[in-house]
């Protein structure tokens, strides 16, 4: 009798049984590794927020407890105040961006020849390359009393006074956040419009559409989840990068991001704990609007 | 030799080693310089530290360190500072007590630093700066500089000197002043100009009670609502550009704004003595309790000697304005002329002279890191920047 080990059926060598190899058995856990990620850096810091935003406040740190104090300083004083004027301003820069940054992506899209749309959408990519700070600050040397516009418009007699708007104030705010996000729009927008069939532009000069109808019927809720998108971007930054409201804003001009670190630099921890944790709320409650509306993830769909 | 005698032997052998080893982290330590946790503020000389390394016979390793009082107690109350830093600043009037309560940093000997004998009279026992160095009556901290803020004018435009805050909330500069974007400093300063110029009731500027601070921001509240305020200045450089480009002409500012400012537009800005009085503050240096721990003491007080040296008293002055924290400076300026030439001498001179005259005013009130009402302060900022 022929152990069967030895010989296989028919005289054919024995197959050897199927292993895998130390690569194969790694890819398997490489798909986990993006969800490993998720909830190392986003979701555990997002709930450890939410936690300490309800700890006691001590005299330099806190401690665990379950107090909602920080949200009752934040709800019932100024800061809510200043926290919903910082939305209002920061829609203002998402409804600017959206008018100046968007009709850029449809000419891109529309009137550049095909292998050239991405490099000419590349080149938004340029400002970002160098430090925010310093973009910022390099528009005050333009806008103040003695800038370069204010110098010019006097110098072309259009003007006999210096216009002060255009720096410490709100409209300095929402002057700088456009320029520092507008891009966002443009490479959303740009992305978005990926999904509209370059046809359709001839289609609608046949059927004999104008441009606002051919906008507001068909490109935009073509293009809307991108829009979306690119809108969420700008307000979330115009919530919370400090640095604008700081440079280029009036006497204490705020947004969310300002008070959480004021109330850092006066060791109030929980309540900026819970005022990160209002952001978060905010931008949550977006997205979902903004999914139920526009089913965000169409977004990806010209990728697919 | 006996088996007893070969044992005892490399045990005694083996005990040196293990002694030696333990000593090396503090030889390690000493070798490897000083951890200083500090701002440039803290430097003069060379931009490199190497100026002070060479007068202090001391290896610096230098750490960058904003001035905020929040990083500072992350770092060595809830952080690992305390494993990264030998010594390190910070404000005085307050952040001594708070690292010292939390056995963060070291008492210090003051007979081990000779330039003590020569340390500003306020700051020995029973002067009105006394508190600002010391935690339940020890020694923990030692001062490097200090100033009392003051209010930074245009005199070019302006044309003449000015002497009040009142200029500061006054209607013809209405659009033209700013305040810093700190409730610390501009409460209290406000608090001064409105208890001294008799408009509000204010026992403590640097401690107010809760009415006091609604006093104070319901006056500020009021300006801004007028449109007194172009804005409020964060930042060093946010302040230095607001004067040099004369987008406002008088600011509630730190000195080395007003000095840069002046540079930067080659105009003459000037920094004032207000009648009222100013919010004084100093900047001290510590011996983390890491630093104690590693054995870096005799280093820390060859560092905490240069700072009370009138060659670092000289240099601060000159370069940055700040306030030398002893006596003989001018002595010392007068003993080295190669190194002080006729005009840096004048200069020094005549900040010197301001400096006196703005500490010597009544009305002046420390530094409080930690108000006794921090939280009111708070609240009614966000309202004044609501408003």
């Amino acid at each position: 009798m022929t152990d069967a080990t030895d010989t296989g059926l028919g005289g054919l060598p024995p197959v050897e049984p199927f292993r895998p190899t130390l690569r194969e058995r790694m890819s398997g856990w490489a798909f986990y590794i993006p969800i490993v990620f998720m909830v190392l850096f986003f979701a555990l810091p997002m709930a450890l927020t939410v936690v300490f935003s309800v700890f006691e406040r001590t005299m330099f740190w806190m401690e665990p407890g379950f107090s909602l104090l920080a949200y009752e300083n934040f709800f019932f004083s100024a800061r809510l105040e200043n926290f919903l004027a910082s939305m209002g301003y920061s829609l203002i820069s998402v409804a600017v961006s959206f008018c100046l940054g968007f009709p850029i992506a449809v000419f891109v899209r529309k009137s550049v020849p095909q292998a050239a749309q991405h490099r000419v959408v590349l080149l938004f990519i340029l400002p970002f390359m160098v430090s925010e700070i310093i973009r910022i600050f390099a528009l005050r040397p333009v806008l103040q009393r003695n800038g370069l516009v204010n110098e010019t418009l006097l110098n072309l007699g259009l003007i006999d006074e210096p216009i002060t708007a255009l720096l410490y104030t709100h409209t300095g705010v929402i002057i700088g956040e456009v320029l520092s996000f507008m891009p966002f729009i443009v490479f959303s927008g740009f992305l978005a419009m990926e999904a509209v069939p370059k046809y359709i532009f001839e289609v609608c000069d046949d059927l004999g559409a104008g441009p606002v109808r051919r906008f507001v019927d068909v490109i935009l809720p073509l293009a809307a989840p991108g829009i979306f998108a690119g809108a969420v971007f700008i307000f979330v930054n115009g919530l919370g990068v400090a640095l604008i409201p700081n440079i280029m804003g009036g006497p204490g001009a705020v947004n969310a991001g300002l008070i959480a670190t004021q109330a850092i630099t006066a060791l109030d921890f929980p309540l900026a704990m819970a005022v990160s944790a209002i952001m978060m709320a905010t931008l949550m409650g977006l997205l979902y609007v903004g999914h139920k509306l526009f089913d965000l993830t169409k977004i990806l769909a010209p990728m697919n | 030799m006996n088996q007893f005698e070969f044992t005892r032997r490399h045990m005694m052998a083996l005990m040196g080693t293990a002694a030696t080893a333990a000593m090396l982290p503090s030889v390690a330590s000493a070798d490897e310089g000083l951890k200083f946790w500090a701002p440039g503020i803290a430097r003069v000389g060379e931009k490199d530290w190497s100026s002070m390394e060479k007068e202090a016979g001391i290896k610096l390793v230098n750490v960058a360190k904003s001035a905020r009082a929040d990083e500072s107690i992350q770092k060595m109350v809830v952080g690992d500072g305390n494993a990264l830093y030998d010594a390190m600043t910070d404000n005085g009037g307050g952040m001594e007590d708070a690292l010292a309560s939390q056995n963060a940093i070291a008492e210090l000997d003051t007979a081990k630093i000779p330039n003590w004998s020569i340390i500003e009279k306020r700051y020995l026992d029973g002067g009105d700066a006394a508190d600002t160095i010391r935690y339940e009556g020890k020694v923990y901290a030692i001062p490097y500089i200090s100033n009392a803020d003051a209010l930074a004018f245009n005199y070019d435009v302006i044309g003449e000197e000015l002497t009040s805050w009142e200029v500061l909330f006054d209607e013809q500069f209405k659009g033209r002043a700013a305040l810093q974007n700190d409730f610390g400093p501009t409460l209290t300063n406000t608090a001064i100009y409105l208890k001294q110029s008799g408009k509000q009731d204010i026992d403590n500027p640097s401690d107010m009670t809760e009415d006091e601070v609604k006093g104070v921001c319901q006056f500020l509240i009021d300006k801004k609502k007028a449109g007194q305020f172009r804005t409020f200045w964060d930042g060093f450089q946010n302040g230095v550009d607001l004067l040099a480009s004369e987008e406002v002409l008088v600011a509630s500012c730190w000195e080395p704004v007003q000095i840069v400012a002046a540079k930067k537009a080659g105009k003459d800005i000037r920094y004032g003595t207000m009648k009222e009085g100013h919010q004084t503050w100093n900047n001290i240096v510590m011996l983390t309790r890491g630093g104690r721990e590693r054995g870096m003491d005799e280093t820390f007080y060859k560092l905490a000697n240069l700072y009370l040296s009138p060659w670092f008293g000289a240099r601060t002055l000159a370069g940055l304005g700040f306030t030398p924290q002893m006596t003989g400076v001018l002595e010392y300026v007068d003993a080295n002329p190669d190194t002080f030439d006729a005009e840096t001498k004048a200069l020094i001179n005549d900040r010197l002279a301001r400096k006196k005259d703005r500490i010597a005013i009544a009305g002046n009130s420390w530094q409080n890191v930690f108000p006794t009402n921090m939280r009111a302060y708070q609240d009614w900022w966000s309202r004044v920047q609501a408003a």
